[in-house]
């Protein structure tokens, strides 16, 4: 038994499958009927009770366990049964007729604000607990399980799920996660890039995964091709377990290659820079041998807490960033939130089309305090190192006026209190959106670079939702629409002497990286899984090849044939 | 309806833990039970309530008991308080 996906993390695992499938909170909404309270008041109560009594098995469990466990337990189950908070819901309930769950995600909201807004670090903590409180007593109240773990596993597991939000894979622990398919996603979805810098390989885009694939059988997941096996027989184990051994000798050989300079066969330097979000001891090292980060996301900053990150919080991470890459740029991306990255400390509308909708800048516009935020702890943190800052979801040079006035006035109040910071960051944007690209001769005076995010990119100009499988033979990365915007981008700012780099997932992607480059291309901002592989291919190249390569394809009609002309230059240069 | 002042002991303050202790001997008082800090008054039989007021050590809070047995009742919230809310005192 086979299945077919989107090969979205290289590498093959073999292994037992086991299910994921997280609850997160979908509170049932709408009221309900006079006739109904008393009903509704006893599933409050049920709910309450079960979740009362999971609290106590965790409680009775932890016995030996460590002490910090059992007190955050014991306050939960005091927070779950204080009076005040359930008044509040029972009143909700009969006297203004609200479901259950919709009286408790008022009741709990309310007070999860409240804390989240104290000064006192501790009692801001009780915010996340509440939450944490909230979801357990609505999932018990919907009568489901609490899910796995990805963390503690007693064996090596290939996990196979509907799908996984950020806050899944934030807890995945490699050693014990050792593949992964999904039934939705993509090549560019998070989770795509969670399992590529972990090293997991992984297939999404699965159709029907948790129905095809049992939870406890052997399976193979081939992440090169894109193929996942049920039930695989000793000599398929064994092909594949040969071919483990020969990726394993390709990374090892591309590895040799990651402390090199970057410089071309005839001696053109490119730039590589990494990709990071949440900044590993390994990241900060990879200062070492990278020049720069080229994209540092922000947004896990965000992710599964309560209240946003707090000025002091985020000028004390960037000015880590800062301070290890020295001289060497940091690229800071302002949150890019919204679309396929939903929070629980911003209340984001739910739109129907998320990715044309308020999202990143747009809701930083709204969001204007917190966008101050982020700026104000950008430009504290700049005094420590290279810092640029770039804008996502940019479509007009309205957009980027707005933000310079934000600046500035941000700028002016850190004058005002006596504030220092550095007085040459650059402001860039990331070219996202088709329209800044088509304009880029007059977007070039307004910034100080730009930095292209193939994925949405690709996705925008092509009308094919990058996480959407059923999709996804028309999200092509090698469209010759994407391959001549990046061409004209490259020599529009080339020619204004203006840095442009590429930080989406094509500028890591071996097949692409001389056909760039002949294009005009000279920073390439990657995941660290990729930075190896792409120096390998820089320092066997010729400029001249590069561009002719790049010229060839210019001509080709589709990516299939674009596709095809890169793998023949690919050979050839093996 | 009698108050009576005291001063917390609690390291860490009227936290989670002696929040709720306070609670739970709250609610075995038939009277109702306020605590009034910096011109708060909340419900002393909600921890959650309590633990807003953001009461910390030293900090010098009134108890009000109003009801059939006010004076007993106040007088085992004040000696709850001062025996430490089930948490250990250091002297």
């Amino acid at each position: 038994m086979r299945c077919k996906g989107i090969p979205a993390s290289k590498g093959i695992a073999i292994g037992r499958v086991m299910h994921y499938v997280p609850w997160h909170p979908e509170p049932v909404l709408g009221g309900i009927e006079h006739s109904e309270v008393r009903a509704e008041i006893i599933r409050y109560d049920q709910g309450r009770n079960a979740a009362e009594k999971e609290l106590d098995d965790l409680l009775s469990q932890s016995l030996d366990t460590s002490s910090d466990r059992r007190e955050i337990v014991d306050a939960h189950k005091t927070l779950l049964l204080d009076e005040a908070i359930d008044s509040e819901i029972r009143s909700l309930i009969s006297g203004d007729l609200f479901t259950c769950d919709q009286a408790i995600d008022q009741v709990y909201n309310q007070y999860i604000q409240e804390f989240s807004q104290m000064d006192d670090a501790l009692l801001k903590e009780r915010a996340a607990d509440l939450t944490d409180l909230k979801h357990r007593l609505l999932r018990c109240r919907q009568g489901l399980p609490p899910g796995r773990s990805l963390q503690d596993l007693p064996e090596p597991v290939i996990v196979v799920a509907r799908d996984m939000l950020p806050s899944d894979t934030a807890t995945i622990n490699p050693d014990v996660v050792i593949g992964i398919v999904t039934e939705q996603g993509g090549a560019t979805c998070h989770t795509a890039i969670i399992a590529r810098s972990l090293g997991i390989p992984a297939v999404l885009g699965v159709p029907d995964a948790l129905c095809h694939l049992a939870d406890g059988e052997e399976a193979i997941v081939d992440a090169v091709e894109g193929v996942v096996y049920l039930s695989p027989s000793i000599n398929e184990r064994i092909a594949f377990e040969q071919k483990q051994k020969e990726l394993a000798q390709k990374v090892a050989d591309a590895l040799q290659y990651l402390h090199r300079e970057p410089v071309t066969l005839d001696g053109v330097p490119i730039e590589v820079a990494l990709n990071i979000e949440a900044p590993s001891e390994r990241e900060l090292t990879a200062a070492a041998y990278t020049d720069g980060v080229g994209l540092f996301r922000t947004e896990f900053l965000y992710m599964d807490r309560s209240y946003p990150p707090d000025e002091e919080e985020q000028v004390e991470l960037y000015t880590r960033v800062l301070r290890a890459y020295g001289s060497k740029p940091v690229v800071i991306r302002t949150m890019d939130i919204g679309g396929d990255k939903q929070v629980d400390c911003i209340s984001l509308p739910r739109e129907t089309n998320p990715f044309l909708g308020k999202r990143a800048l747009r809701l930083c516009f709204d969001e204007i305090k917190i966008f101050k935020t982020q700026l104000r702890a950008c430009m504290r943190a700049s005094v420590h190192g290279n810092l640029w800052v770039m804008f996502p979801m940019v479509g007009s040079v309205d957009d980027i006026r707005r933000v310079k006035a934000i600046i500035n006035t941000v700028g002016r109040e850190l004058d005002e209190q006596g504030i220092r910071y550095c007085q040459n960051i650059k402001w860039g944007i990331m070219v996202e959106i088709p329209a800044v690209a088509v304009i880029a001769d007059l977007i070039v005076h307004e910034v100080d670079f730009v930095s292209i995010g193939t994925n949405d990119l690709t996705q925008y100009t092509l009308a094919a939702d990058r996480m959407n499988p059923d999709v996804a033979e028309y999200y092509q990365s090698l469209h010759p629409a994407v391959l001549r915007m990046i061409r004209h981008l490259s020599e529009v700012f080339q020619a204004n002497g203006k840095h442009l780099s590429i930080c989406g997932e094509l500028a890591g992607t071996p097949l692409a990286i001389p056909a760039l480059i002949g294009m005009g291309v000279r920073c390439l901002s990657m995941g660290r899984e990729s930075v190896g592989m792409a120096k390998k291919i820089i320092c066997n190249l010729r400029l001249n090849d590069a561009k002719s390569l790049a010229e060839e394809v210019n001509k080709l009609p589709t990516a299939g044939e674009i596709e095809q002309a890169l793998q023949v230059f690919n050979e050839s240069y093996l | 309806m009698v108050t009576g002042n005291i001063i917390v002991p609690n390291p860490s303050g009227l936290h989670v833990r002696p929040a709720g202790e306070f609670a739970k001997v709250a609610k075995t008082c038939s009277s109702n039970v306020t605590i009034i800090f910096n011109e708060k008054e909340v419900n002393g039989k909600s921890p959650v309530n309590i633990l807003m007021v953001g009461i910390k050590c030293g900090d010098e809070i009134t108890i009000s008991c109003s009801g059939d047995d006010e004076e007993k009742d106040l007088q085992t919230l004040l000696d709850t308080v001062r025996s430490g809310l089930g948490e250990r005192l250091v002297k």
